[in-house]
Formats: structure tokens, sequence, C-alpha cells
């Protein structure tokens, strides 16, 4: 479905970046506080699908160039590595490592959780875009 | 015991799906790939349950996060025996699958969805916490209704409707239980939970207000996906419509999980003190009915598909049956039936596709004489059946003799049903037996359609689990040993408890309770 | 407050019931969500007071701080509402394959035996049903 507007195409322009970037804060933020991997997910596809709204299809197909499929395999591939992983270490499945970084005074908190959780972003964006178009194609052009 | 490797048996299914999703429409990469991790996981399950054969229990903590935290795999006797039976039926179907399944139903997502199924029924099988449970009945749904649905003709459309809808609010029931279960004891881990609800009873604190009304609802959940007496409906036309090698497969192994949630969870949880008076009746009522009830079902139909579809109720029954009685025996005996009629279960259905090849039918009317065009079929189609009916050399007879014989000091009527209820099923596969591969073909018979090559992978598949089936009939000492441990580990869970939560950590904290 | 989430939890059950009940598969999806989101709202409700039944004040279980709200039920709703998701798309794009198969909508007539109509745009083809939809749950 495609709603042809100039206000909707310029906003569109500007919110999808503040969008995407309000997925990445809310995919990192995700570990202690509220956000996490599928909130992010689900931010990023408003974002793609208002953009599918106001560019139509065409445009849509070349900001985002592979099948949903791949993302999803993708996505569910990376969990499962992270998954894995400790398993060759004599742990647990799923199994978290944590260290603290410091740079400059800086502590920053790493955790391959975190690693996990983009894989649970990919595969929402993978599957949410995937449905909506797919679901989309049935309304028209 | 821990064993941190546990994990692989959810793992293994998963990744292989992800892989094939990436090899769609290349069917045999996909194949070997379905064989290899169906293979590989059952040899990992047979190994574990040999090392658990003296009534061990196996632990996974995932993530490191101890029992009533975080999520909990447990491989006891009950999930292990079930494990093996579950993946030898899925090997078989899928085997079989190869040469039955249309190439286009193949080549759209079967693969995929056949292991995700896997990845629902063994984490069902596996979990230790209530929530789990409800994913993994979630997962192992969501891939059946894709299978049911792929290919779909307009009267398998109308019945995937029946079926998903059904489920959903079973699921939206089991999903407020849980919530409720929470609210109460404060806690979902089922060793945490039969810790809680066994010392509030021998305390005579009493079970908080409401926990019986939970149990009759997660009875209520348990049954639908079971195809318990009045919650059946659903079976008879899911089971018709899709592919036979789909068919096989959720007749092995969606009931299943439904009875063996109620096996797991009542004994331990929701039957325990008041609550088991209100629950048995329950049960008890329902097994009689559904047993009786299924039979007569079957004995009316004249479409092999159905006659078995039916029979799956039937059978039902008689776990509910084992279930009901509450004790060492009478769920041991409820098990090694589930065994049992999962592997011979799923190849009647496997011997019914290879008939609908041979003939375009399975109406008993335009089918006749199948022994003497295949010797293989009837002799695997002969054995399974008498399995089913409980022929004594044959796996289902020491099902039922262990359920009858403990059953007649308890409910003596629900035995005398049992009995009658095997003499009609006798009667009906005598009829399938007699009409479809004994005499010869009537008049109306119709022409063999299709080619008659490419049968190889049915063979194998059916000839796998008819072969299973003996073994399970021949060696029911050594399995039957298995389930009266985990009988055991049922009516008394200390065992499981303390392999659950080994440091006692929810009872150093106090607990919730 | 528990009152009145009891009381939305009601009345969603109550709408779902009743259009669950219509002959429009259409409604009938709709009455599911709505079911879906009940029963997460009745989760909420459920745990969500921090008063135990026995006494005392329910603690967080891993953080033990003093003012902060039970992680566990708000960790199912999440999970309960990513499955929904799922059941969602699936089920919407079964209703799309089947009206472009059948033409229909509506129960009674999915039930009939009749052929399916062979108009030449309803008997087209019909798109693949998504697999794909099934994987969410695997986060």
């Amino acid at each position: 479905m495609r709603i042809d507007s100039l206000i909707l195409r310029t906003a569109v322009r500007l919110v999808l970046p503040l969008t995407v970037l309000l997925a990445i804060y809310a995919a990192l933020n995700g570990h202690n506080a509220p956000g996490g991997g599928f909130i992010a997910g689900l931010v990023t596809t408003v974002g793609l699908c208002t953009y599918r709204m106001a560019f139509g299809e065409r445009a849509f197909h070349r900001l985002f160039p592979v099948h949903p499929r791949w993302l999803v395999v993708a996505g569910l591939g990376l969990t499962l590595v992270v998954a894995i992983i400790p398993l060759l270490a004599g742990e647990p499945l799923l199994r978290s490592a944590s260290t603290v970084l410091r740079l400059g005074g800086q502590e920053l908190h790493l955790v391959s959780a975190t690693v996990f959780d983009l894989g649970v972003l990919v595969v929402v964006v993978g599957v949410a875009v995937g449905m909506i178009t797919r679901l989309g194609e049935e309304l028209g052009p | 015991m821990t064993n941190h490797l546990l994990g692989l048996l959810v793992v293994i299914p998963m990744a292989t799906s992800v892989v094939s999703v990436a090899l769609v429409g290349r069917r045999r990469p996909q194949r070997v790939l379905g064989v290899l991790s169906l293979g590989s996981m059952l040899l990992l399950s047979l190994r574990w349950l040999l090392e658990i054969r003296d009534g061990d229990v196996l632990v996974s903590q995932m993530g490191a996060w101890p029992a009533p935290f975080g999520i909990t795999l447990v491989f006891d006797s009950l999930s292990g025996l079930l494990i093996c039976a579950g993946l030898v039926v899925a090997l078989g179907c899928y085997v079989h699958g190869f040469s039955t399944l249309s190439p286009e139903t193949e080549r759209r997502y079967f693969h995929p969805l056949a292991q995700l199924l896997m990845v629902g029924v063994n984490q069902c099988f596996l979990t230790g916490d209530l929530f789990n449970l409800f994913v993994g009945f979630e997962i192992m749904l969501m891939a059946s209704y894709g299978l049911l649905s792929i290919g779909g003709s307009r009267r398998q459309m109308g019945q995937a409707y029946k079926y998903l809808v059904l489920n959903l609010v079973a699921s939206t029931v089991f999903v407020i239980s849980a919530g409720l279960v929470y609210g109460m004891l404060g806690t979902l881990n089922l060793a945490d939970l039969a810790r809680i609800v066994s010392g509030r009873v021998a305390s005579g604190e009493g079970l908080p207000t409401g926990f019986v009304a939970v149990s009759v609802l997660l009875l209520f959940v348990f049954g639908a996906k079971g195809a318990m007496f009045p919650l059946w409906f659903w079976l008879p036309d899911t089971y018709h419509t899709p592919p036979v090698a789909v068919a096989a497969l959720f007749s092995g192994l969606l009931t299943k999980v439904g009875v063996y949630a109620v096996a797991r969870t009542f004994p331990l949880v929701f039957a325990v003190g008041e609550a088991r008076d209100v629950v048995t009746p329950l049960l008890v009522v329902s097994a009689g009915v559904t047993m009786f009830l299924g039979v007569l079902g079957a004995v009316s139909q004249h479409s092999v598909r159905r006659i078995l579809a039916i029979h799956v109720i039937s059978q039902v029954g008689y776990m509910v049956f084992g279930l009901s009685m509450m004790t060492t025996a009478g769920l041991a005996g409820a098990l090694y039936y589930m065994v049992q009629h999962m592997v011979v279960k799923s190849s009647l259905f496997l011997c019914c596709g290879v008939m609908e090849r041979h003939t375009g039918s399975d109406d008993l009317d335009k089918v006749g004489g199948l022994l003497k065009r295949d010797t293989f079929l009837g002799v695997s189609f002969f054995v399974a059946a008498m399995s089913l009916v409980g022929l004594p050399p044959l796996s289902g007879f020491f099902g039922k003799l262990v359920l009858i014989r403990e059953g007649w000091g308890i409910h003596w009527w629900l035995s005398v049903i049992a009995l009658l209820t095997g003499a009609l099923t006798l009667l009906s596969m005598l009829k399938v037996w007699t009409t479809g591969f004994w005499l010869p073909p009537g008049s109306e018979t119709s022409t063999p359609t299709g080619e008659p090559g490419g049968l190889r992978g049915a063979y194998v598949g059916i000839g796998f689990l008819v072969i299973t089936a003996l073994f399970i009939g021949l060696a029911a000492e050594p399995i039957y040993d298995i389930a009266f441990h985990a009988g055991e580990q049922l009516t008394d869970p200390t065992v499981y408890i303390e392999a659950v939560d080994p440091h006692g950590l929810v009872a150093s904290l106090g607990g919730s309770g | 407050m528990t009152t009145v989430l009891a009381i939305c939890v009601t009345v969603m059950v109550t709408v779902s019931v009743y259009l669950m009940l219509s002959r429009e598969l259409k409604s009938i999806a709709m009455g599911v969500f709505l079911l879906g989101h009940g029963a997460n709202l009745a989760i909420l409700a459920m745990s969500g007071s921090p008063v135990l039944p026995w006494g005392g004040l329910r603690q967080p279980p891993i953080l033990g701080g003093e003012h902060l709200v039970d992680a566990l039920p708000q960790a199912l709703i999440l999970t309960a509402i990513v499955i929904n998701f799922a059941v969602m798309g699936f089920f919407l794009t079964l209703l799309i394959v089947t009206a472009r198969k059948t033409g229909t909508l509506n129960v009674d007539e999915l039930a009939g035996e009749e052929p399916p109509r062979s108009s030449p745009e309803l008997a087209s083809e019909p798109a693949p049903v998504a697999g794909l939809e099934t994987r969410s749950v695997a986060d």
C-alpha cells in the first residue's frame, strides 16, 4: 500500500534514521534496562514499513534488497552460535560471558548476551518485514 | 547428575531447521540433513537413556542460572523414554515422506517445519518448568499449523481452522493458568512447585484458594491437546486431511505431548492434596468414555485413515486410565503403553499411506487383495495392527496387561471397559485386514494411481517402525523397568526435586511458600 | 488497581468470546487475538501486586531491590506477546490464502463439500503458505 503524500515522504526521510538510532539504543540498552532485541526489531520494522508506505515497493526493495528469509536464517544462526559456544567450553547452553572494559576512566560492560540479542533483532526484522510485505501485497500496490 | 549436552536435543533440530530454510527448494541436501539430525539425536538420547536406566536424572540449567530462577532441562526416565520414542517415530515418518510426499509439498517448507516440530516436542519433554512447557507447546503447534496447511486443499483449509482456533484458545487458557500458579505460589519451576505444594499439604496449611480451579483449568488445556473425552472433536478431521507422513507424525507426537503434560505435572503438583479428590474422578470418567466411545466411533467408520485416527482417541483413553490411578504401576503402565502406541500407531498410518498409493483410496469398499500384491505391506500392517490390539508376544499386550491388572483393584469397571475396548479394537482391525488385505478385490476397486516404483523410502520407514515395535514387545522387561522408575519418581518426587535443585537453594532461601 | 485490571480482562474476554462465536473467520481471528491480549493483562493483574497472599512483600527474585516490580511475569508476558505475534502473522496469512483459494471466509461455506469456484482469479496458484512466520517463536 502506498500513500502518496509529500509531507509523509519528507517526514519519513527524517524519521527513518532516527528510528534506526532508537532501535540501536534499545538493543544495546536492553541488558539491564527496558529494551532488548525484540523491541528494537519491532522499532526498526515500523521505520521500514513507514518507508515502504511513503515511497512504494520499488524504493523499498532498493533500500532492503534481500529476501526477509535470509535475515531470519542469519539471525537464528547467530543466536544459535552464541547459544552453543558455551557448550564447547563445558558450560551449560546459553551461558553468558561478561567482561568490563576500561576506556579512559569510563567502564564499559560487555556481555555476550548482547550478540544473542542482536540475533533476535535480525530475526524479528526479518519475520516482521516479511509478514507485512506479504500481507501488504494483498492490499494492492 | 548434570549433563550440559541436554540442550543439544533442542539445538540440533533448530539448527537443522535454519539450514533447511536456507536450502529450500533443494530436496536432496535437505533430506540428508534432516535424517542426520534426527539420527544423531536418537543416538544421543538412547545413550542417555542407558545412562539413566537405574533411575538417575540428568539435569542442565540453562545459562547456569540455578534452578528456580533459570530454565531447567530434565532428562529423567519419563522424558527419556518419550524422547526416544518420539525420535524413532519422527525418523520413520520422515523417511517415509521421501517417497509419499508430493515434491510440491516437500519444497514448501516441509523439512524446516518437521524439524521445528521436533524442537517443540523435545522441549516439551525436557523442560522443567510450566512456562517453558507452554513455549514448547506453542513451537510444536506452530510447526503443526504449518504442516497441516501446506499445499492445502479447500477441505484441508477448513479443518486447519478448527484445529488452529481450538489450540489457540487452549494455549491462552494455559497462559492464564500459568499466571495464576505464579500468582499463588511465586514460582513456575515444577520441582519447586512440587516441594512447596507437598510441604503445604504435609504441614496441614492447605493449598491456596483457587488451586483446585487451576488444576481443572490445566486439565482442560492438556485434555484439549491430548484429545481426551469432551475435547476430542478436532482430531479425526485433522488426521484425515494432510499428507500421510504428516498425519503419521501427528498421530505419534501431538496427542502424546498432551498426555505427557498430564503425567508430568499432575502427580507432581496439580493432583496433590484436596486437588486429587477433584481431578481423579474427572480423569477416571474421561478415561472410560474416551476409551469406549473412541473405539465405537472407529468400528463404525469405513475409511482406513478415519479408523486409525479415531483409534488414537480410544488409546489416549488407555493412557489416561493409567494416569488416573496415580499409583506407581499405573503410571508406569501408562508410560509403557504410550511409548509402544506412538511407534505402532505411526507405522499403521504409514502402511495406510502405501495402501493409498497402491489403490488410490483408503475406502475399504475400494481396496482388497493387497496381501498378494504387496506381501511386505501386509505383514507389517498385520504385526502393527496386532500390537495395537495387544496380542501376547507383541508390545501392546504388556501395556494393557499392566494397566488392566493394576486397574482391577482400583476401578474394576474401567478394566472391564478396557477389555471390551480391546475386543472392539480387534474387530475393527480385523475388518481392515480381511477386506483390505485378505479378500480378493471387489468389483468397484479403483485402479492404482501414480507410478508403482519409488516406494523405497516408504518401506524403509515402515520397516524401521515395525521392527522397533517388535523390539519394544520382545524387550518389554528392560523398557518396563525404566517406565517403572518413572512411575516411582512421579509418585515420590524427592529424587526429581533433589536432581533439579541439588543444593536446596530454594529451601535455604526460605522459599516463597 | 487489581479491580480495574480485572474488569478490563473481563471485558476483553467477553468481547473476544462474542467475536469467536461468529461465523466469519475474520471475526474469529480478531477474537483469538483479543483473547491473547486479555490473557497477558490477566498475568499482569495476577502477579503485579507486590503483596503476597500470605502476607509480606514480594521480593524480585534476582535483583533484590526495594521498589522493583517482579520481573518474571513481565518476561512471561513478553514471551506470550512474541508467540501471539507469530500466531497472528500465520493466521492472517492463512486467511488470505483461504480467501484466495476458496473465495469465502465463512465457516459454513468452508465446511461444505462443493468444489472451489473456478473463476480464473481465484483458481490461480496460491502463494506458498509462509512457513517463515513460524520462526519467530524461536527467540
